[in-house]
């Protein structure tokens, strides 16, 4: 039973990220007066890609095909690590965090490889920048799992969601506080929304994410905007579960499990809507003011850590 | 005490976490009207911690400290540094010396070094030592932002971002300090912030910029 | 195994379980690296040179099974300067112009001082030790006083580092890694530096049976500075084989960060993690050695084909060398540390013993420790980005020069040592049951702990899984219908692409140079050259050059001191024989002397 629960929060995180994409271009649409598109566009835009064909440059090599595969295959992967109904999922073992921050690099990697492929300026520019942004979003990633990690005396995103389900949600630790700004922080940068990359541009010269993907076309497209929008997802369920995780179900009735889905959906909407505001909001960070923004991340996520021993 | 009671006792148990953070958010903040906000909700924090020791221990003195505390630090002085903001005229940004990452890292040390300094009187005093500590952090905070920060404004957002800290720490040790002082306090730092107010259109009208890192005629 | 009988001095060697263990990383790798040589000897040299070649090659194969097997320290020493003789002398093969004579000398130099300083070590244990075998050795630590311990551990450390090649002391490996012929490079990139490895090991561990905190929190530190220098350095090269010899400077220091975690530890009481992060860094040890040796063998095999090592000049040798391009992408994979490669199930055996760190009762470990593991996070990612500028200039795109664009596949004995190489790499990935129980052994003999630390066999269980699930999930999708159709690159309509509108390797790191500009302090020098006025410039012409900042800062002002020392002691060579007869004649005066107040 508590198999099929786990099977189920893997796919419901595959399978309801595009919905996410489009609820927060929605709400975006609807802050800037306009009406928006449906939120099930991304859905539509998936289908009409996976039924065209894939142009594939002349110079390019085998690989340009198949680093969309694996991005999309360890993308998945990863998400079978996050707890989202109750505080268990399908592939949790210990230090999986570990292996979720060393997943979604190696997707990255693939990604890297295939947009230097292209043979073109952009696919390098994407590249060299994307290469910036990660390299400095790894060590307040690290840190910060490290830190809430180190609090719940356990290496498992499941302990810890466990632990976080049993404190006071009126009682901050500053742990958790510092934990989640630094985490916040890097999450904007992981996903590549605005203040480091806007995801809708359409100049060249602004693109992080998008100059990567400029020469993919049809199904290897899909799979990297689906492989995108999964890992918003998983990095949204991430926070959620780490962070505010009341609501979630502590046993495997069927009543429980139905709440928790509510709350879970619940708590993503107000998510996507904070994050739309956020994108509404502010404006683009410019290229090298980045490291900036990530060095803030960074100071915050090494602070949590040294308050886990302070806090004692 | 009821939910709310309980809810209430939790969140003020988390004050100091919460200063931490209004810290670091002052250190990262782009714009001046954002570092007054942020002072009054310091301000706001300490306030609730004197109505909660008054709760506590009965004391009629404490409910007037907090009254006056809320009409002089949320209130009044907010006010008067807004209005000065916004007939200035001037640009609103607090013109750091230092990028934005390097004050956050050096705001974190200095969070960390007052844990470190109050660590020994916490155990000998018997008080909490989150609670002292956020006092000292918020007095070198406020010390830090003096040094680093190139608007006549800021310093004196500074100034009384010490002197929150001061009285915090006052709080903590002795259980508030006696009302006359407080009275008193009080009273000095509106005078002063009216005062500065004042000279810093004098100094704007005389040096057409208000870049205390400019005014060196005093130089030896 | 007891040659003294045939000797002068002691000379016996014994094989304990670590012994075995670096002998089995000697050999292996030794093997794949001969196997190698065979076709790439054959093409590249002839006559005289390929004879010395195959002379020197085992010779200096058998002087580093000499170093791990030795258990006198005559024997160990004899081993440990052959090495570096013998190196030199392969280096020397490729030829001996003035520049190359300059990078040997500095190697020759920089490996004697780090060899006095071994001396040096070994002879304080004289005092209190009988006679210089390693057992008896062992024996004397008991008896000795504290200053002395730590005066051999620092001295230890020393010796060994310059030869590991520790920030600051790493100066002579990007000077004589690139210069030696790729098989040469890949033995002493993959193999020579690891018999340092053994060598700290032996003496901190097994002789000296770990010391206090500071020896650990020293050895944490010149990891965590070599680590990030190392990298930060690569990232800034486009000289093949001086990116891959940099980036075994940061290996090194992710090694070092696993010893000093494993000695902070041990002086915390703490046997079981001990044993874990030891486990950890002779597990990175193995990987290190198993994917150098693959990367350099693939800069052998680029060489052999396009006929130079500059990535500014390759570029599409995936498509025209697909053997040589897949194992590539293996070795760049394992190294980075990809889920599925050997690279990853060292560093996370190393995360989780950082974060077991914050259990300790001393506060200083318990906050050093997890921050470690963030420096390690941030070397793994400036890693990343590395790899995917060498992988991505080299391999993709449009070749860039004539030679890359006329590359071919290499032949069939280089191809089948990268791609066992290769394997190796992808089975202790998928599979680190495989190594992890025999690693915790010799960790266990070392550290005389009983039980196995329960991170290394969950890891063992979990990887499979995830191995497990990403395969099939990439076989499922590949075999989804897909239609292709090969069109010229778009590039946003962009008429007229060429090979030199790509991102250059220059290009694709100066984001991180710039917001690293501190490390490198680049001397920048912009000529132009006018027509008449200042308006119209014929030519503009820019250079940069970077110094590593080491060379101004630490070296040179340590060689003036000794040079003006030196030039100060040479007024005692007067030329005149009645001085030097004085002399002698003072020195047996003075031994009178003393001998009769001794």
């Amino acid at each position: 039973m508590k198999f099929a629960v786990n099977v189920i929060e893997a796919l419901l995180i595959v399978a309801i990220a595009p919905l996410v994409r489009g609820v927060i271009a929605r709400v975006k649409a609807r802050i800037q007066n306009r009406r928006g598109a449906s939120v099930l566009r991304p859905y539509a835009d998936l289908l009409k890609l996976f039924r065209k064909e894939d142009l594939v440059p002349d110079t390019a090599s085998a690989l340009f095909r198949f680093a969309p595969v694996v991005l999309f295959a360890v993308t998945v992967t990863a998400a079978a690590f996050v707890p989202v109904l109750h505080p268990s999922a399908l592939l949790g073992v210990s230090g999986d965090f570990i292996v979720l921050v060393y997943l979604l690099a190696a997707g990255r990697f693939f990604l890297m490889l295939g947009a230097m492929d292209g043979g073109s300026s952009f696919g390098g520019m994407g590249a060299s920048r994307e290469a910036l942004v990660s390299t400095l979003a790894e060590a307040p990633l690290f840190l910060g799992l490290t830190s809430v990690a180190i609090l719940a005396h356990t290496v498992r995103l499941s302990g810890i969601v466990e632990f976080s389900v049993r404190q006071n949600p009126f009682q901050l630790s500053a742990v958790h506080v510092l934990a989640f700004g630094a985490l916040a922080l890097v999450a904007i940068a992981e996903t590549g929304r605005i203040p480091v990359d806007n995801p809708t541009t359409h100049l060249e010269l602004t693109m992080i994410h998008e100059a990567m993907v400029l020469e993919y076309s049809g199904p290897s497209l899909a799979l990297i905007e689906w492989a995108s929008a999964v890992k918003l997802t998983l990095i949204m369920a991430l926070l959620v579960g780490v962070f505010v995780p009341w609501g979630m179900a502590t046993s495997n009735s069927l009543l429980g499990l139905a709440f928790a889905l509510l709350a879970f959906l619940f708590k993503f909407a107000v998510l996507a809507i904070v994050i739309a505001m956020i994108e509404s909001s502010l404006a683009k960070l410019r290229m090298y003011l980045v490291p900036d923004f990530l060095g803030v991340a960074s100071a915050l996520a090494i602070l949590a850590v040294v308050f886990t021993a302070l806090m004692r | 005490m009821g939910l709310i009671g309980l809810a209430v006792a939790k969140a003020l148990a988390s004050s100091a976490v919460f200063l931490f953070v209004t810290v670091l958010m002052m250190a990262s903040a782009k714009r001046i009207s954002t570092c007054i906000v942020l002072f009054g909700l310091q301000s706001a924090v300490m306030a609730a911690q004197i109505v909660a020791l008054a709760y506590a221990g009965k004391l009629l003195e404490a409910y007037a400290i907090a009254a006056l505390v809320v009409v002089v630090k949320i209130v009044a002085i907010p006010y008067a540094l807004f209005r000065i903001v916004r007939d200035l005229k001037a640009p609103h940004d607090t013109a750091s010396s230092t990028t934005v990452a390097q004050s956050v890292f050096i705001m974190a040390g200095l969070i960390l070094l007052s844990f470190f300094a109050v660590a020994p009187y916490a155990k000998t005093l018997r008080i909490d030592e989150n609670m002292l500590a956020s006092a000292v952090a918020l007095v070198l905070s406020g010390a830090f932002l003096m040094v680093s920060r190139k608007k006549a404004l800021m310093q004196v957002i500074g100034l009384l971002v010490l002197e929150n800290g001061i009285f915090l720490a006052a709080l903590t040790t002795t259980f508030g300090m006696p009302l006359v002082i407080e009275i008193g306090i009080s009273f000095d730092l509106l005078m002063g912030v009216f005062l500065m107010g004042l000279f810093v259109f004098r100094i704007r009208d005389t040096f057409e910029h208000l870049d205390v890192s400019k005014l060196r005629r005093l130089r030896g | 195994m007891d040659l003294t009988q045939l000797t002068p001095f002691p000379f016996a060697l014994t094989v304990d379980r670590m012994s075995a263990l670096f002998l089995l990383l000697i050999c292996a790798v030794g093997t794949l690296v001969v196997l190698f040589s065979i076709s790439y000897v054959e093409r590249h040299y002839s006559g005289p040179k390929a004879d010395w070649m195959w002379v020197l090659l085992p010779l200096f194969l058998l002087s580093m099974v000499l170093v791990v097997t030795a258990s006198t320290a005559f024997a160990f020493l004899f081993g440990w300067e052959l090495m570096t003789v013998f190196s030199a002398g392969l280096i020397l093969i490729d030829g001996d112009s003035e520049r190359r004579r300059h990078n040997i000398f500095i190697y020759l130099l920089m490996m004697h001082v780090g060899t006095a300083a071994v001396i040096a070590s070994f002879f304080l244990f004289l005092p209190h030790a009988n006679s210089l075998n390693f057992a008896s050795m062992r024996a004397a630590v008991a008896i000795m006083p504290m200053g002395v311990r730590n005066a051999i551990f620092l001295l230890s450390f020393i010796g060994f580092g310059t030869k590991a090649g520790i920030v600051p002391l790493h100066l002579w490996l990007p000077k004589a890694h690139p210069i030696a012929p790729s098989p040469v490079s890949a033995l002493m990139s993959a193999v020579m530096l690891k018999t340092a490895i053994y060598a700290f090991v032996r003496f901190t561990f097994d002789f000296l049976g770990g010391g206090p905190s500071w020896w650990g929190y020293l050895v944490l530190a010149a990891g965590a500075v070599s680590g990030v220098l190392g990298v930060l350095y690569a990232i800034a090269e486009h000289d093949l084989k001086r990116l891959l010899a940099y980036h075994s400077v940061e290996n090194i220091g992710i090694i070092y960060l696993g010893l000093g975690a494993a000695l902070v530890f041990n002086a915390n009481n703490a046997p079981i993690w001990a044993t874990l992060a030891l486990t950890a860094a002779l597990l990175h040890t193995l990987n290190h050695a198993l994917f150098k040796s693959l990367l350099f063998l693939g800069a052998g095999a680029i060489s052999d084909a396009a006929h130079t090592i500059d990535i500014e000049e390759l570029g599409g040798l995936l498509k025209r060398m697909p053997v040589t391009g897949v194992v590539f992408l293996v070795a760049c994979c394992s190294i980075i540390g990809l889920p599925l490669f050997n690279g990853f199930v060292s560093e996370w055996l190393m995360f989780r013993s950082f974060i077991a760190g914050a259990e300790l009762s001393n506060i200083s470990a318990a906050v050093i420790l997890p921050l470690m593991a963030g420096v390690l996070a941030l070397i793994g990612g400036l890693a990343v980005s590395c790899f995917a500028k060498l992988y991505g200039v080299a391999f993709l795109g449009r070749p860039r020069g004539i030679e890359a664009e006329h590359a071919t596949e290499v032949a069939i004995p280089m191809q089948a040592a990268m791609a066992l190489l290769a394997a190796a790499c992808v089975t202790i990935g998928v599979m680190p049951g495989v190594v992890l129980p025999p690693l915790i052994a010799v960790t266990q003999e070392l550290l005389h702990s009983s039980s196995p630390p329960e991170p290394a066999l969950s890891i063992s269980r979990t990887l499979p899984l995830v191995a497990g699930c990403v395969i099939v999930l990439i076989i499922a999708i590949s075999g989804l219908r897909r239609i292709k159709r090969i069109t010229p690159t778009w590039a946003c309509g962009l008429p007229g692409l060429n090979s030199r509108m790509q991102y250059s390797s220059t290009a694709f790191s100066k984001p991180l140079r710039k917001v690293f500009a501190r490390v490198y302090k680049p001397d920048r020098t912009v000529e132009i050259e006018y027509v008449n006025r200042p308006y119209f410039p014929k030519s503009v012409t820019y250079h940069s050059v970077r110094t590593t900042s080491f060379e101004n800062s630490l070296y040179r002002p340590a060689v003036d001191a000794i040079v003006a020392m030196a030039t100060r002691l040479r007024r005692l060579q007067t030329g005149n024989v009645q001085v030097y007869l004085l002399y002698i004649f003072l020195a047996l005066v003075a031994l009178l002397v003393f001998m009769r107040f001794a």
